[in-house]
């Protein structure tokens, strides 16, 4: 490795500078104030966990994972998502006092970067948790308020991929022999890499009838009317798949003036392992990146020996900010400048704007370099003086 | 109170962005597109122009190094891409791979001089595909040295600096000319059509109907 250059930061790590906090400062509060709306509590989490709990229960792959030794020798982790954190603090106490449960974050989370430098590694995500519930009902609100949060932060362009883990899990091993097929085919899926995954299936030892069921899932890509059709491929103990697809469906529409944002896929594979029902990502015009994405994973309570239904959704602030129109509202910046004898009377004008909710910088004149620079920097500047003060 | 608006991108749902390589793949593809029923212009491949538009189809074509095809697409600034397989290997985008174009046919291979083994004490690879060869020589539990070269790969072997090279090979013609052979085959390589995971989902329809107008000429072959 190079020298650590003068200014250079860890790779991956950004500062946040005036403006840009301003706008996640407006998405923050935004946010917040909508999803306490909708009866969801705010919560936060340590920032360093142990590897052994967190770490290994997180979905992020190991590799991703900051880790450092505190001074007993444990293993830590900078915490990699804040699902896992809040199923841990829902299933120890949470949920014995309220259940079903209603948690919400605005938190860093911490991902190693691979590839290019600039890529954040330590990024503020969004979302909401509903623990306790195993219904339709649940994961209908996750969605909805997904949609309606974009809404209320202005984001214009937007679509929801809805598809099922348990689906394609059942799809995929009704119709292949093992269960190292079902990965890799699974995996191909993650990456939607579907040339390769028409090439794996000519190289496997399967029926051709298996092999003709299985190209038809990444034909059936973008075509809601897919329900009925996708029976066929399930057996008579998996059906109650489909139907809880449907209810979801029946229950989105109900509370969507506009369904065509949401389209069904149910070869949507996730690299976030644990999700064991509906899987939902969110795709805004404007950025290139997925903003977000969702599900139910009721198998992470298990690591923390629980069974409870769980779904949420977590939004990523970073790439909200690109999609979002840049639009900020600012105070009026007022700037008064004092010289010696002018300083109590300067403090006597700067408390009654400031009440006023002015945004008022005092400053005594002299320490200024370049004081026609410094002035350029505000709306309004007020050279206060023994004699008077003027506005400029 | 002052309210700033930047210029955002506007990005119609019905325009498509194209990331083609240049060269020979370009126009395999390009031929590709036009027997496919694509109504584009006639002439494009002797213009030096970055960007050539297709009004009727409400297409925007960039021309790009090969290597950067899959930068743009992942990036977004270009919903679709045409990209080697080979160049997909090495770069790992995040990108959806869609559709095999079954063009520009060829794959990975190394090769070396005739009749020679790797070095024992420093057996050394060159290659542009560093991630590729190291990946190969990983599988088969071979601790190698990869030098990664710009060009004229073949001459690493000639001239002493490597045991083995891992290029691409379409006839073989290139190693024969150069004294060298094929050892190994690592993986059949074509030209795929890539597309950008967002524009998969806000412009999927448009996408879909591409594809399938694609996939109905390729069908064909």
């Amino acid at each position: 490795m190079s020298k650590i250059q003068m200014f250079e930061k860890p790779l991956g790590m950004r500062d946040s500078f005036p403006d840009v906090n301003e706008q996640k400062e407006y998405i923050r509060s935004t946010a917040r104030d909508f999803i306490k709306r909708k009866g969801y509590d705010f919560i936060k989490t340590p920032s360093v966990e142990y590897f052994e709990t967190i770490g290994k229960a997180s979905a992020i792959d190991e590799s991703a994972l900051f880790k450092l030794v505190d001074n007993q020798g444990e293993m830590l982790v900078l915490r990699p998502d804040m699902t896992t954190p809040i199923a841990r603090i829902a299933a120890s106490k949470l949920l014995k006092e309220k259940n079903p449960l209603r948690l919400a974050y605005y938190a860093d989370v911490f991902r190693a970067q691979q590839r290019e430098g600039g890529r954040p590694a330590e990024f503020e995500q969004l979302g909401l948790e509903l623990v306790g519930d195993f219904s339709p009902y649940a994961d209908s609100e996750i969605i909805y308020t997904a949609i309606e949060l974009l809404k209320a932060l202005g984001v214009e362009s937007f679509r929801i991929t809805i598809g099922h883990a348990e689906i394609l899990s059942a799809f995929l091993t009704n119709n292949t022999d093992s269960t190292e097929q079902v990965e890799m085919l699974r995996q191909l899926l993650v990456e939607k890499n579907l040339v390769g995954f028409s090439q794996m299936l000519d190289s496997m030892d399967l029926l051709e009838e298996q092999k003709e069921r299985l190209i038809k899932i990444i034909d059936y890509t973008n075509n809601s009317n897919v329900f009925s059709d996708f029976r066929h491929f399930l057996k008579d103990n998996q059906q109650y798949l489909i139907d809880q697809v449907e209810e979801l469906q029946n229950l989105l529409e109900f509370q969507l003036n506009d369904f065509s944002i949401i389209s069904f896929d149910f070869s949507l594979a996730s690299h976030m392992s644990y999700y064991t029902g509906m899987l939902f990502e969110i795709h805004a015009a404007g950025s290139g990146f997925s903003i977000g994405n969702g599900g139910r994973y009721d198998e992470l309570f298990k690591q923390f020996n629980e069974s409870v239904g769980a779904t949420g959704f977590g939004i990523r602030v970073d790439r909200l900010l690109e999609v979002l129109p840049k639009q900020l509202t600012k105070e009026k910046r007022t700037l008064l400048l004092f010289d010696k004898g002018s300083f109590s009377k300067a403090n006597v004008l700067a408390e009654a704007r400031r009440n006023t909710s002015e945004y008022v910088t005092l400053q005594y004149a002299e320490s200024v370099s370049d004081i026609e620079a410094f002035k350029q920097i505000f709306d309004e500047v007020i050279i206060v003086s023994e004699g008077g003060s003027f506005r400029e | 109170m002052k309210l700033l608006l930047c210029p955002k991108v506007v990005l119609s749902v019905n325009e498509l962005t194209i990331a083609m390589p240049k060269g020979r793949i370009f126009e395999e593809a390009y031929k590709l597109f036009v027997q496919a029923g694509f109504n584009l212009p006639a002439e494009i491949s002797d213009s030096r122009k970055l960007i050539v538009e297709a009004p009727d189809e409400r297409i925007q074509f960039i021309l790009a190094k090969p290597m950067d095809v899959p930068v743009y697409v992942e990036h977004g600034v270009a919903d679709i891409g045409i990209a080697g397989k080979d160049v997909l290997l090495e770069q790992h985008r995040d990108v959806h791979e869609l559709l095999d174009l079954h063009i520009s046919n060829c794959y990975i291979a190394t090769a070396g001089l005739p009749n020679t083994t790797m070095n024992d004490i420093a057996p050394r690879v060159a290659t542009k595909y560093p991630r590729i060869a190291t990946n190969f020589y990983k599988e088969k539990g071979e601790q190698v040295e990869i030098i990664e070269l710009n060009g004229s790969i073949e001459l690493a072997p000639m001239i002493g600096l490597a045991d083995r090279i891992v290029d691409i090979v379409s006839t073989g013609q290139t190693l024969k000319e150069n004294g060298l052979v094929e050892y190994e085959k690592i993986v059949p390589i074509s030209s795929r059509l890539i597309v950008n995971p967002v524009s998969y989902r806000v412009k999927s329809e448009r996408i879909n109907a591409f594809i399938a107008q694609l996939k109905n000429e390729l069908n064909k072959r």
